[in-house]
């Protein structure tokens, strides 16, 4: 699946964005090298990047492991209840600490020199500190929290210095996100698919979240119409989407039209989307409540671990129908998204080639970069990607 | 082994398990539905060993009922085509237990790997994994047929090296 870009950028000369904005240089897809500075300028950068919800780790001592770039986290619940996200490593000599992907402890030992620490990172033991350094003080040694906010439970955590997380996403999007969240943030994992896409992370990110619905056979087939809604971006990147959808009745197509019933969500507010630069997608669609995590591999690999949640107010009747919704539905084998996961997959090898990506339906100004979009123009990806181009300090073409 | 089971019935759950391998790695999703029970509580679940060491109920695919089972060939051989990238699969199997559960029905458990072949590509793992199946055996003597009531497949792969298409 690897493939070479016919322009390898250096790390030196920066690329030259076109002139006309609705032209993506292909050759950011398939560039080992810059995926480097991206790591650097972004994931490492003055941005926010969604990690867990704190209804993955519901009880005292549950943990998880993540990470961001290729620096691994370990998100924990303490015996005060606050959960915490830390570096996984130990703060001796930076043993990773935590192996497992998830789990319960009651605190976490590194076997390398049995350093202890507790849920809430302190170092609670070190044997043999009597010949430790003449410096070393046991309380200087708790674990290094990475800097975290959460909204309504979503755990957000950056390197940088980014805005208050509030304030980054902005208040145009948070009623959405907060609609998304169930209301409340009260949610109750039901499970977790997590897949590999062949796929640069931008190419993931520019074809998840909402596009076109003519991908989807399904949707004609089950006679499945979207109502009326909005597209709103941020500067910053963001894309906040809502749309009603109808009642679909299957059209006689399934077997079993249950499965696409709506039981919990109020239809006119069927379809709900937040999607977070750089790589954050999260989506309430029919009573589906979706998070998806993603991690960066490298340039051609993108994982993403899609989350689950029912609310905990949910009867045990709509918890039922949310399991098997959720299962069937959206995730890299779902009714609906196994299309798009084959189309993240497709579009990485077919961005291998020169040229651009066009932009077309819904482009007004080849000058103007587009903050007014209707719900259906794919202009909404346009700002995101000036906001790349800015972060990674790409001139446009005829910019001093 | 459970030392009930006739060689009749040891047979025919032999022959479940040809006829479902043989349906998947042919690409035929009709014969892969034939292998489970029409009666309407019969299904198909593929979660992860994760979510199934969790008590977590969510699946890559969750067919609790034959009419889902069904709308999985319908979605499959009508819907995704022309979408997906193909792949070829060949599935291996070995039988871990079997044990009565009455009624002509046998709980029975397998160990499964399954090899992916991608069009124009070399062949790697798809995953590995475990299958958990209630059988149960239709007719009687010669006629002896088995199908699924229920397969519980739980995938060991922690995460998935691609998107799915067919079943495991």
């Amino acid at each position: 699946m690897s493939a070479h870009s016919t322009h390898a950028y250096t790390g030196e000369a920066p690329k030259v964005w076109p002139a006309k904005v609705n032209q993506i240089p292909k050759e950011v897809f398939g560039d080992a090298a810059l995926f480097e500075e991206e790591l650097k300028k972004i994931f490492y950068g003055d941005t926010w990047h969604a990690v867990g919800h704190a209804a993955e780790v519901p009880n005292i001592g549950d943990f998880k492991t993540f990470d961001l770039g290729r620096v691994p986290l370990l998100i924990a619940r303490g015996k005060d209840n606050q959960v915490r996200v830390f570096f996984n490593s130990c703060t001796h000599r930076g043993n990773q600490l935590e192996t497992s992907v998830s789990g319960n402890r009651k605190e976490f030992e590194c076997p390398y020199h049995r350093w202890l620490f507790s849920l809430d990172g302190t170092l609670a033991a070190c044997p043999g500190s009597k010949e430790f350094a003449p410096d070393f003080k046991q309380e200087n040694f708790g674990l290094a929290e990475i800097k975290t906010e959460q909204f309504l439970g979503l755990i957000m955590v950056t390197m940088g210095n980014p805005p208050p997380l509030k304030e980054w996403i902005g208040e145009s999007g948070l009623p959405t996100l907060t609609a998304l969240l169930g209301g409340d943030g009260r949610l109750k994992l039901l499970g977790y698919q997590k897949v590999r896409y062949a796929s640069n992370w931008k190419g993931y990110n520019d074809n998840d979240g909402y596009h076109a619905p003519l991908l989807h056979t399904g949707f004609r087939l089950l006679n499945w119409q979207g109502g009326k809604g909005f597209q709103r971006m941020t500067e910053n990147g963001h894309v906040i989407f809502e749309a009603e959808l109808k009642p679909a009745t299957g059209n006689g197509f399934l077997k079993d039209p249950s499965l696409i019933a709506f039981k919990g969500s109020n239809p006119e507010r069927g379809s709900v989307i937040t999607q977070l630069f750089p790589m954050t997608v999260m989506t309430k669609h029919m009573d589906v409540i979706n998070l998806r995590f993603a991690i960066a591999r490298s340039h051609e690999v993108t994982e993403v671990h899609y989350a689950y949640f029912a609310h905990e107010d949910d009867s045990e009747e709509l918890v039922q129908h949310r399991i098997r919704q959720s299962s069937n539905l959206l995730g890299p084998c779902g009714m609906v998204s196994m299309e798009d996961a084959a189309i993240f997959q497709r579009i990485h090898i077919g961005n291998q080639t020169p040229g651009f990506a066009e932009f077309q339906k819904g482009v007004t100004s080849l000058t103007e970069i587009p903050m007014d979009v209707k719900q259906n123009d794919e202009t909404g990806n346009l700002p995101r990607w000036e906001h790349y181009r800015k972060v990674m300090g790409f001139k446009r073409e005829g910019e001093q | 082994m459970s030392q009930a089971i006739t060689a009749a019935h040891t047979s025919a759950i032999d022959a479940l398990h040809t006829a479902y391998v043989a349906a998947l790695d042919q690409g035929d999703m009709a014969a892969w539905a034939a292998t489970f029970a029409v009666a309407d509580e019969t299904s198909y679940f593929c979660i992860s060993a994760e979510n199934d060491r969790r008590g977590l109920p969510l699946a890559l695919m969750y067919d609790d009922c034959r009419g889902r089972i069904d709308d999985r060939v319908s979605f499959v051989t009508k819907v995704w085509v022309g979408t997906y990238q193909p792949y070829r699969t060949r599935h291996f199997i070995q039988r871990l237990s079997c044990e009565s559960a009455g009624n002509n029905q046998y709980r029975v458990t397998s160990g499964f790997m399954i090899m992916m072949t991608p069009e124009g590509g070399a062949t790697t793992i798809l995953t590995s994994g475990e299958y958990r199946d209630l059988i149960e055996i239709q007719g009687e003597g010669d006629n002896a047929r088995a199908v699924f009531r229920e397969r519980r497949t739980v995938y060991d792969a922690d995460v998935l090296p691609r998107y799915i298409v067919f079943p495991f």
